[in-house]
Order: C-alpha cells, then structure tokens, then sequence
C-alpha cells in the first residue's frame, strides 16, 4: 500500500487548510460581487426619466444630470466589481504559487538535514563513528547537527577507550593462560631434571634406573607444550573455508573410528546426506565437540551421535551423559579462553564456532548439570 | 520588448486565475482572419472583432462617457515597419433621448438606438491602406484594445482592459498583393 512520508502528509495538511480556506473565502467574495453584480443589472432609471413630462428646461437638465450619474455609476461600479473579482482570483493564485513555493523550500530546508541525521544515524548503527555532519541550516537544525556531531564524537572515544581496554584485557588473559598452561608442564619437567641431577650427584651408577622414566616425563609434557602451541595457533588462523559437497556421515565414520578402541559411541547416521561444508572444518568442529563430550563423560557410559535430515538442513547432534554444564556457564562456554576444565586452553569451543560460523551452520546447546550435554549443528542441506 | 512580453504573461496568469478561482466570466475577444480587396492603389483590409462586447459592455456604453476601441494595424515587409495606423471605433450614449452615436474610423458618425447594432459597428474593422508598387508581400498585423476611460460626472479613470482580462486581441497574415484582386 502507499505509504505517505512526513513532507507529503505535511504538505497535504498545508494544501487543505491554508490553500483551502483561501478557495472558500474567494468562493464566497466571488459569490457575493456576482449578487452585487446582477442587482445592478436590474436597476434601471434612464428609461422611466425619459418618459416624465419635465415642465421646465431646469427640470430637463437636472433630470439629464440625473440620468448621466445614475448611468455612470452603474457602470463604475460594474467595472470595479469586475476588476475586484479578477483580482482576487490573481492575488489568490499568486498566493497559492507562492506560499507553495516558498512552503516547499522551507519543508525541503527543514527534512534535508532531517534525512542527513537519519542517514548519519545509521552509518553510526553500522559502526562508522567517524562521520560528521556539516553544521549548515537553520539556527535549530544547526544546533541539532552540533549535538549530533558531538555525540559521534564522545560515542568514537569511548569506542576507541573500550578497544583499548579490550586489547588490553584480552592480552592480561591470555598472558594469564599461557603462563598458566606453560607452567603446568614445566613443573614435570623442571622435577624430572632435579631428579636426574639428584641421581647423578648422588648415585651416578643408578641414574639408569629412573633415565627412561625422566625421558618418558619430559617428553609427555613436551609435547603437552606442542599441542598447547598447536591450539592457539589452529584459533588464530581459521582460514575461509573452502566448502565442498560431503556425506557428512561418512565423515563422522572416519573421525570416529580412532576413539571406538577406548570409548563406548553410538552412531544413528542417516545415509545419503550431504552437505556444503570445508571437509577440514567439519572434522575440527566433530572432533572437538567430541573430545568435550569424552572427557566429560564416564568411560563406560555410550556418547550418542546421531544424524538426520529435518526439512532443508541436516541436523548433527553429539550427546553425552556426562557431568552437563551449569546454566551460568552455558552462554560463555563459547567465549576463547573460557573452561571450567582442568586441561586445555578453552579455546576448542570458541574455534568451533568460529568455524560453525565460517561455514554458515547454527550451533545450538543443550545442557542439564548432572544429565550431559547435547551440542546440536544444524547444517544446510544439499538437495537430493 | 519586455512590455509585449509583460502583457502576455499578465494576461496569461489573469486566465488562468479566472479560469480557477473567478465566476466572472467576461470577455474572450477575438479577430477573424482578416480578409482584402484591391481598389485602385488601395488595399482594403476587414476584420471582425468577435466575443468582445457581451458582459458589462451594455451598461458601460449606456454610460453616457466616449467609449473608444482602438485597432492597431502595423505593416511590415521583411523586417521593416512600412506602415502604422492606429483607427479608433467610438461609441457616445445620450441617455436623454436614449440614441447612440456611433464612429467608424474617420467616417462620418451614425446614431441607432439598438445595442446590437452598437456591438456590430464597434467589432467591424474597415481600412483603406495606400499601398507602394514594391511591396509585393507584407505581414500585416492587426490588434485591438481598449484605453483607460475617464468618467466625468465620478471624476474616475477606469481601464476597460479588464472585461477583456488584459488580453489584447490581435491576427497576423502574410498579403501578397500581386493575388489581390
């Protein structure tokens, strides 16, 4: 339906009450000079004074005088109530292009800088702080563009106090967790080493005894420090994924197979599925949430997967029975750096859902303390 | 220049404001084509003026004051003005006796008692223009209007362009002469 803005309703209500007050008002004088106009029509007075019998020749002259007054009077005024009608009629159009004229300027002054606040406002919404209007116009709208140019202004430094802070925050974290995760290994290390040299000042002819075992200790946590690295930097460079058409239950098959010797897992996959995903982000995503589900999770108790197709989308979902998550900490569980674990970096959730994200699939969660957790991916499906 | 083209606008925002917001319907004059005749080294010219004396006209002529319409004729050959007349139809009320005395140009006046008579004699353009040998073809232009009219008895000045909503008639044409019979 036709949706009138503000300067069209404006304009309307303009047009109605000025422009159509003035054309009842002309209406009217208009009506009235055509009354006046046909009464003088009527009035007629040479023709009867023709035909008086005047006795004297003073008689016959002021009778003439009478005449030509009367008959010059009718038609001055005759004229004059013409000229009075055109007039109006001229004075009320000038007044009408005019006033509409100069009603249009001042409406198209007055919503221009209107239309800069809107377009203004959005780019703000849009994130782009920096813009500035020009503070021209009107006194009002001038002080209006100030404010706004003002507020832009405080609303960028705050934005940049809040990355800084941010940058900063983030860094404090992270320092934190590395610390925290380059500490936890070094500690076997550096204790191993005291052994060693314990061992060799002590008795060097038995440091053989505890060597493999020292090594063994060094190099478990060596590679704990690997996997560490490899963690962080698997988060920092999600690369754009490169979708291609895959049966994701084929997929899952294989991720699966490795954990099957040692874990209880039990598989409901729909065949024939498949779907547009990077075939590196999918095994990430299946594999962290399963590692999650695995360590959460009893040995002997099953972790379900299970896959469908629901309308569109093929929907994943990797249950287990296992301690669950507390509702405070379900909305953060996504956040880097966030675990409740006593292991990892807690950034296996965050890079999921970066890579969730990447490759445009929904990640939903589902979480009782004490019952499990269920993580739901819902992914488009292809056409069959 | 700028007076021709001030007259048309004027006259063009007074119809259109009339034609709009006015009930006063006055006058829409117009010239018929204009129509000659060759006798001897004289080139007769006859128009008529029509629309141009029903509303107001009958109780202005009964007026009693001189009441002119002027017809403007202009003859150019090329781009040059060969010839400028300006003839004058006059009507004078008697309300006394009730007779109008009607001038045609500068022929001799004639009086009637008809109003219609008045209208007719007023419209009728009539000229006997001397013509030169060399003209061959000139555009001749005709246009009519009326003066400012003084009221004696009101001691009032009136312009009586206004039953013509300022619109000045007027009918141009190309005469060859040499196809004038």
């Amino acid at each position: 339906m036709f949706k009138t803005g503000l300067r069209t309703r404006i304009f309307i209500l303009f047009i109605i009450v000025s422009i159509g007050g003035l054309i009842v008002l002309n209406n009217v004088f208009q009506s009235k000079h055509q009354n006046i106009h046909d009464a003088l029509e009527e009035m007629e007075l040479s023709s009867q004074l023709r035909e008086l019998r005047h006795f004297s020749h003073e008689d016959s002259l002021k009778a003439q005088a009478l005449m030509r007054n009367f008959n010059e009077a009718k038609a001055v005024v005759s004229i004059a109530l013409s000229d009075s009608r055109t007039m109006s009629s001229v004075v009320l159009f000038i007044i009408i292009v005019v006033s509409t004229s100069i009603f249009i300027i001042v409406l198209s002054r007055l919503s221009r800088p209107l239309r800069e606040l809107k377009n203004a406002t959005e780019q703000i919404r849009q994130g782009n702080l920096s813009v500035h209007l020009p503070e021209t116009g009107i006194p009002e709208m001038r002080e209006l563009k100030s404010s706004f140019n003002m507020m832009s202004r405080e609303l960028e430094t705050v934005q940049s106090r809040l990355l800084v802070a941010e940058k900063e925050m983030i860094w404090k974290d992270l320092s934190r967790i590395l610390a925290h995760e380059i500490k936890n290994p070094l500690t076997p290390i550096q204790l191993a080493i005291q052994r060693l040299e314990e061992r060799m000042q002590s008795d060097p002819e038995r440091v053989k005894d505890i060597l493999a075992e020292s090594i063994s200790i060094i190099s478990q946590e060596i590679e704990n420090l690997r996997l560490l690295a490899q963690d962080f930097s698997n988060y920092a460079k999600v690369n754009q994924p490169n979708p291609e058409s895959i049966d994701p239950a084929l997929s899952i098959q294989e991720i699966v197979k490795s954990y099957v010797r040692d874990f209880e897992i039990k598989l409901t996959l729909e065949e024939g599925l498949r779907i547009n995903f990077d075939k590196t982000h999918f095994y990430q995503v299946v594999t962290n949430i399963l590692q999650n589900a695995i360590d959460a999770s009893e040995p002997s108790v099953a972790i379900e997967i299970s896959l469908y197709r629901e309308r569109s989308y093929a929907i994943l979902s990797i249950k287990d029975h296992g301690k669950g998550i507390d509702t405070k900490d379900l909305q953060r569980i996504f956040e880097p750096y966030f675990s409740r674990k006593t292991k990892g970096t807690g950034l296996g959730l965050a890079l999921v859902k970066k890579l969730c994200e990447a490759n445009s699939t929904i990640i939903r969660v589902k979480s009782k303390p004490g019952e499990g957790s269920e993580f739901i991916l819902i992914i488009e499906a292809q056409n069959q | 220049m700028f007076e021709v083209l001030g007259t048309k606008i004027l006259a063009g925002v007074v119809s259109l404001s009339m034609l709009l917001f006015s009930s006063f319907k006055g006058n829409d004059p117009l010239i018929s084509s204009i129509s000659t005749a060759k006798t001897g080294s004289y080139l007769y010219l006859k128009a008529n003026l029509e629309n141009a004396f029903e509303n107001d006209f009958p109780s202005i002529f009964a007026s009693g004051s001189k009441i002119p319409v002027h017809y403007d004729l202009v003859v150019h050959q090329g781009s040059r003005t060969v010839a400028s007349h300006r003839i004058t139809n006059t009507v004078k009320f008697d309300p006394t006796t009730g007779i109008y005395e009607l001038k045609q140009g500068n022929k001799s006046p004639v009086f009637t008692e008809s109003p219609e008579e008045v209208k007719r004699t007023l419209a009728a353009f009539e000229y006997s223009l001397a013509y030169q040998s060399a003209w061959n073809k000139i555009n001749v232009k005709l246009e009519a209007h009326l003066p400012k009219v003084h009221f004696q008895q009101l001691n009032k000045e009136l312009d009586l362009m206004v039953l013509w909503k300022y619109k000045k008639p007027s009918v141009k044409t190309l005469i060859d002469i040499r196809k004038v019979f």
